[in-house]
């Protein structure tokens, strides 16, 4: 029997998996970060900061993937601050296709954060305020609890955002079999071969497996905190 | 309530614009050439010619030549198909959408292994050969070629180090790019110590300098296909164009960009 993948296709899987697991887990605190900043902070600077996060939506991937390059590359300005201070190079490994993913995903994740932070009931904070926690506690065991449903949508958006990714990848690190060549660079090549239609196709529904897989683990997830947020409303306090 | 009437109107007012064909779009009789991305250079010297000479009104949309090729299968209404492999020129063939009789080679090219101005590992240009100490040269870095299963360019350089019998050392070091023009622009960034591009984009960059010639005959004759399409071979203005192409002028402009005559 043929197996389910083959090798080339059980790899760029794998990779795939690998880049947007870790482009999304790299990505969550910062992204709380600015969107804690984004949401309540008042600082001058403000809107560049909202539009510098964003540049990423406007701009074309490849012109992503091209800064990128300039910046991370073996001579670019980090590439050599990186190679210099931790001896390591990101440029064509799966380390810079998780930072393209990351980068090309960041506003999505921001804007879910944010969204929910924004909802956020003030009044319930300051009753925290006044019972006594610090910032800090009401922080962990208010805001960030509250705005739980906007992380995962974030965290699942992003996610989503790095399975697709194509543009910034091949331009930043190229197409690289085993190291980074994600399901959409293995599905791109495919298309260039004549014939290589049925390949291609395969790539096509295993990607929209992974899809669907990710939305119904999320939807569970979802789910379950609803349920745990209701039992605590619930709850005698 | 006036406000609100007077957003609607001019909403409707831009849909109205939008919709309307812009200028110059949609002329009847326009040449449309599918040429590779490679030869954009020498193509659009062709169309100028052509244009002052026989007032012959054309313009050409460059891509890969498998999305061109792509393209043309899904009906696009080229008139003329200039592919930079024989593979995607056979497939349309085969498919039926060009007319077979006006199928021509057009022009070559070799290739060339580069590396950024100023950065060659090597005193003056030579042929790669067997013996080039190629990994030496890369000094840790990567090899910036098309990707050697799909892309064209990549394809010739794998079949050129291989019969070199350098494919071995170098297969974990290399940079696959999505086109032959994207492994340029590695080099060019100086982001790899080397590539192995068509010697017409080495000609096309002034950033990069051409380290070594890779031998001709390491890899298959790298042809570059002309056809009229079926919609094509019915226009008087793209058959005039093909000639154009095929005459010693047109072939003119593309020796003079690096590309190589056919024997």
């Amino acid at each position: 029997m043929e197996p389910l993948l083959s090798e080339t296709e059980a790899t760029a899987l794998w990779v795939t998996l690998k880049v947007a697991f870790w482009s999304v887990t790299a990505s969550i605190l910062p992204a709380i970060a600015v969107a804690m900043a984004l949401a309540r902070g008042r600082f001058p600077g403000k809107s560049v900061l909202d539009g510098i996060i964003h540049l990423p939506l406007v701009l074309p991937p490849v012109v992503v993937g091209y800064l990128l390059l300039v910046l991370f590359s073996r001579n670019g300005p980090l590439g050599l601050w990186l190679k210099s201070t931790f001896d390591v190079s990101i440029a064509f490994s799966w380390q810079g296709a998780a930072l393209a993913s990351a980068v090309m995903a960041f506003p999505l994740i921001v804007r879910a954060i944010r969204l929910s932070l924004e909802a956020i009931d003030p009044g319930l904070e300051s009753a925290a305020r006044t019972l006594g926690a610090g910032r800090l506690r009401v922080l962990l065991t208010v805001t960030l609890p509250l705005s739980l449903p906007g992380l995962l949508a974030g965290t699942i958006l992003g996610f989503a955002r790095s399975l697709g990714e194509f543009g910034a990848t091949i331009t930043f690190v190229s197409n690289i079999p085993g190291e980074t060549q994600t399901l959409p660079l293995a599905l791109f090549s495919e298309a260039q071969i004549p014939g290589g239609e049925a390949a291609a196709v395969r790539l096509t529904l295993i990607s929209v497996a992974i899809a669907f897989i990710a939305l119904g683990a999320s939807e569970l997830l979802a789910r379950r905190m609803r349920a745990r947020i209701g039992l605590k409303e619930r709850g005698p306090s | 309530m006036i406000h609100r009437l007077r957003s609607r109107i001019s909403a409707g007012l831009l849909l109205m614009a939008l919709s309307c064909p812009g200028p110059g779009i949609a002329a009847q009789d326009r040449v449309l050439v599918f040429a590779a991305a490679s030869t954009r250079e020498a193509v659009e010297a062709v169309l100028e010619v052509g244009h002052r000479e026989q007032g012959i009104d054309a313009v050409a949309s460059f891509a890969s030549s498998a999305a061109l090729a792509r393209q043309i299968e899904s009906g696009a209404p080229a008139d003329l198909y200039l592919s930079a492999n024989i593979a995607w020129m056979d497939h349309v063939e085969a498919a039926g959408l060009i007319d077979p009789g006006s199928r021509q080679d057009l022009i070559g090219n070799g290739l060339v292994l580069i590396a950024p101005l100023g950065r060659s590992p090597l005193a003056a240009a030579k042929l790669l050969a067997a013996e080039s100490p190629i990994l030496d040269w890369l000094s840790g870095g990567r090899l910036a070629i098309g990707e050697p299963n799909s892309v064209p360019a990549g394809i010739y350089a794998r079949q050129a180090l291989n019969s070199l019998g350098l494919w071995k050392t170098v297969e974990d070091h290399l940079a696959p790019s999505g086109d032959v023009r994207a492994a340029l622009a590695l080099v060019e960034r100086d982001a790899v110590p080397l590539g192995i591009v068509y010697r017409s984009d080495a000609h096309a960059s002034r950033r990069i300098e051409v380290v070594a010639e890779v031998p001709r005959a390491s890899h298959a004759p790298i042809r570059y296909p002309i056809a009229l399409t079926r919609e094509g071979a019915g226009s008087r203005q793209a058959i005039s164009l093909m000639d154009l192409f095929l005459s010693p002028e047109g072939q003119a402009h593309f020796t003079s960009h690096g590309f190589v005559a056919v024997d």
